[in-house]
């Protein structure tokens, strides 16, 4: 048995649909690292959530070919509860993941330990992990319906955590919140890889925050996987923009200098830190 | 069949002098709530112009461009296009002067195919006929939907049907044209399909007005830049002021950061540059003169 | 677990467990609906306006008597004029005679509605949802049905939010919402699409989300909270509940007469 979430050709096909949405994927993720996923919109991104996360297709249905495995176990052989345990998902709206059930954002983070039954007072222990590993523990006694988007994405983030999953799987976490609330996610998300050792999967269009947070970076297109490698070379690579993903600024800035004929120098890779 | 509204879409559109100016007159807005939403915002926008309003969720943003097409009233203050109060035009009119794109695609597609959604609107405004196919017909070229007008709009994904959302307003072809948050949730073809769509626009000499967190975009996009804080106007000017070095403290306290452009011209006293071909620009002009030996040869 | 999350009811009426409360509420609806003569609903009007103003809500139940309005006018008008068999007429205007015995009727049967009414206002005012809806699912109560209609009526608000947004985007491009019958059910189309569009498509991202956070683990869920409750009121509960039932088989079989 070995640690890490592996596909090994997986293929996937929506129940109905004629086409695979993802074809032959090959992708690892190990404990403590975030892997970043790129790649133009209808490229299989968040079909890539869904099947790495397990609910595709033990929830919607639909075919899975090839190996999908969470540290050993084939997640097809998983039921959704224990899967939830191995590998949480976050998708882009907060509204929608929210139980809308509860009257405290304390109450709604130990919404999912509660499923599992746990005793009350490790219900409320891991709550507090979770909310202090997002760093959110000031908005625990206030109501979920009347949070911004930043936070709501948090609490939604927290909920899923307080799972304890090995593996986080986040659907662009941040394409609906404003620059500060972007802010906060990547700086939880860099925080929760590097303190409780959680893989992390982030499905993400601003380049600039996987350019900050991710290992690696794979980039899909049409359910294949195009590029892939350590974050800085596939962000660097020249295809990435015919593949309709915009290169982080720093390396668009560098490009446009370079293309310009004038030469990048040292003082200027230095201004774009 | 709306009587009241064909006369505006038709007649309006077709020659930049049909465009309004609009002018905020220290506009207030509270919430039946009481949640203040804006507060004494004055704000003038020749006809013509490209603006982009920026600033944090909750500032006041959405709550503003509402109020141009009258689907909000302010609680004190006036709203004029062209000097005439929008509380005095009737709304349909309005529709016929001033499209808005919303943010969330959802809350408006409701057609069994793409090409009736984006009839939608210029039906209302009493188009019909081969001018309406041909206005359905150009909107989905621009939106890069050309090939899906048969298509059910639920069956497209979410970012194209915002672009979807974004065509139904451009076939209205206001004089005014408002985009809340026209970037979000696209890929770099359909940013680029959104950047299209505002210089198209803008060349026709139309009014464009996008609320963006996208600071590129922006800058790149827009001649003014407007920048709000809880309500308020906190800084307004072309993109070179309001994301030059002496306005950071305030786009900070706005919780805005400027392009890294920008940034990484300052920290090189470039000076301002705000957008990335400014940023090269200006590195070859430096290099240009250094090379030259430093006599400023230009 | 701190007590924001706790949130222990406090007050001499609201204090009571929710159980307690909801028993309550049911005895008012069995005694006014189901005990003759003026009794009944005589007793239960007396006894939950001594309990609204013990829970402080007296002012707000006002407003729920003012939606009883509609039924209490139609029940007055009919039975007074309607009154079958009735000859003691009032006054006789053409063909309408009111009669005595319908005006009684019809006095005593908006009693019964409006104590009835009432009953369930005090409940609702003065007992959270979630508080309910915690206490049956310690009592049983699946975690399905707990959610199904926990999240139903967290989801009003959400959708009164949504559907303001879609008038305002139709409104933007020109949907006129006023005008003559047929142009208004034209519009609905457009405004209604888009709410029910929009919801049915967010099904499926709530049932994975629920997955998610193994909403579907076997087993009894986990319930933090625990509402004071006291051997009395468990007493008093099962002694209220079968003294109203006793009560209307009393009444009913005709062995006491009760004014």
């Amino acid at each position: 048995m070995s640690a890490g979430l592996v596909l090994a050709g997986a293929s996937y096909r929506y129940a109905g649909a004629l086409g695979a949405a993802l074809a032959a994927v090959d992708l690892r993720l190990e404990p403590g690292r975030v892997v970043g996923v790129a790649g133009a919109n209808e490229s299989g991104k968040s079909t890539l959530c869904l099947v790495v996360a397990g609910l595709a297709p033990s929830v919607i249905g639909g075919r899975l070919d090839g190996s999908v495995r969470i540290d050993g176990v084939e997640t097809a052989a998983t039921r959704p509860h224990e899967l939830a345990q191995r590998c949480g998902l976050l998708f882009q709206n907060a509204s929608t993941q929210l139980s809308n059930t509860t009257a405290t954002v304390l109450e709604e983070v130990a919404f999912g330990p509660c499923n599992l039954g746990l005793p009350a007072a490790e219900v409320v222990e891991r709550v507090w992990w979770a909310l202090r590993a997002v760093g959110i523990e000031p908005l625990a006694p206030r109501d979920p319906a009347r949070l911004s988007g930043g936070q709501g994405q948090l609490v939604a983030l927290a909920s899923v955590l307080a799972l304890r999953p090995s593996y986080l799987v986040l659907d662009e976490p941040t394409s609906e919140l404003d620059p500060a609330g972007t802010r906060l996610v990547a700086e939880a998300l860099a925080r929760i890889a590097g303190e409780t050792g959680a893989g992390i999967l982030l499905v993400e269009h601003k380049t600039e925050v996987l350019a900050h947070i991710a290992d690696d970076v794979v980039v899909l297109e049409r359910g294949t996987v195009a590029l892939s490698g350590p974050a800085a070379e596939v962000l660097a690579d020249p295809r990435l923009v015919e593949l309709g993903v915009e290169p982080p600024a720093q390396v668009r800035l560098e490009r446009a200098v370079r293309a310009a004929g004038l030469e990048w120098s040292a003082a200027l890779a230095e201004a774009i830190e | 069949m709306t009587a009241a509204g064909s006369p505006a879409g038709s007649a309006a559109w077709g020659s930049t002098a049909a465009v309004p100016s609009i002018e905020l007159e220290v506009v207030s807005f509270a919430y039946p709530d009481g949640t203040r939403a804006l507060s004494d915002v004055g704000l003038r926008i020749e006809a013509g112009e490209s603006v982009a309003i920026v600033g944090q969720n909750g500032s006041g943003k959405s709550t503003l461009v509402r109020h141009l097409n009258g689907l909000l009233r302010p609680t004190a203050g006036r709203v004029l296009l062209d000097g005439r109060d929008v509380r005095r035009i009737h709304v349909a009119r309005l529709a016929g002067l001033v499209g808005l794109a919303f943010q969330n695609p959802d809350r408006q597609l409701f057609a069994s195919r793409v090409s009736a959604e984006v009839a939608f609107g210029p039906r209302n405004l009493g188009i019909r006929g081969p001018e309406l196919d041909e206005r359905v017909q150009a909107a989905l070229a621009d939106t890069g939907l050309g090939a899906e007008a048969a298509t059910n709009p639920y069956d497209l994904g979410y970012s194209r049907r915002k672009l979807l959302a974004l065509a139904s307003v451009l076939a209205m072809r206001t004089p005014i044209l408002v985009l809340d948050e026209p970037t979000t949730g696209q890929d770099a073809r359909g940013v680029a399909r959104v950047r299209d769509v505002v210089a198209r626009a803008a060349g026709e000499g139309r009014t464009v007005i996008a609320i963006s967190h996208d600071m590129r975009f922006v800058a790149e996009s827009f001649r003014r830049v407007v920048v709000m804080r809880e309500g308020r106007v906190v800084l307004a000017g072309a993109p070179d002021v309001v994301f030059g070095e002496a306005a950071w403290p305030e786009l900070g306290a706005a919780y805005l950061e400027p392009p890294l452009a920008a940034v990484a011209g300052a920290r090189l006293g470039l000076g301002a540059t705000p957008t990335e071909s400014a940023f090269v620009t200006a590195v070859g002009r430096r290099r240009g003169g250094a090379t030259a030996g430093g006599a400023g040869a230009e | 677990m701190p007590d924001f999350a706790r949130r222990i009811p406090v007050g001499r009426y609201r204090g009571l467990h929710p159980v307690t409360k909801a028993i309550l509420a049911m005895v008012g609806a069995i005694v006014a609906l189901g005990v003759r003569g003026w009794t009944g609903p005589a007793v239960v009007l007396a006894a939950v306006v001594l309990s609204g103003a013990l829970a402080g809500v007296l002012r707000r139940m006002a407003l729920f008597a003012l939606a009883t309005i509609p039924l209490v006018v139609s029940i007055l008008l009919v039975n007074t004029f309607l009154y079958p068999n009735a000859r003691d007429a009032i006054v006789t205007v053409g063909p309408l005679s009111p009669t005595w015995t319908g005006a009684t009727a019809a006095l005593q049967a908006t009693m019964r509605v409006v104590a009835f009414g009432m009953s369930a206002a005090v409940f609702a005012l003065t007992t959270p949802i979630d508080d309910l809806l915690t206490e049956l699912e310690r009592r049983g109560l699946g975690r399905r049905g707990a959610f199904v209609v926990g999240s139903a009526l967290g989801a009003i608000p959400r959708m009164v939010e949504r559907a303001r947004e879609v008038v305002d985007a139709q409104r933007a491009r020109g949907l006129d919402t006023e005008g003559g019958p047929w142009r208004r059910f034209k519009g609905l189309v457009p405004l209604l699409g888009p709410v029910i569009l929009g919801a049915l498509g967010e099904v499926e991202e709530r049932t994975m989300a629920l997955e998610a956070r193994a909403f579907t683990a076997p087993g009894r869920r986990t319930l933090l909270r625990r509402l004071p409750d006291s051997r009395r009121q468990q007493l008093a509960r099962w002694l209220l509940l079968l003294g109203s039932i006793c009560l209307v088989v009393v009444s009913l079989s005709g062995v006491v007469k009760l004014p």
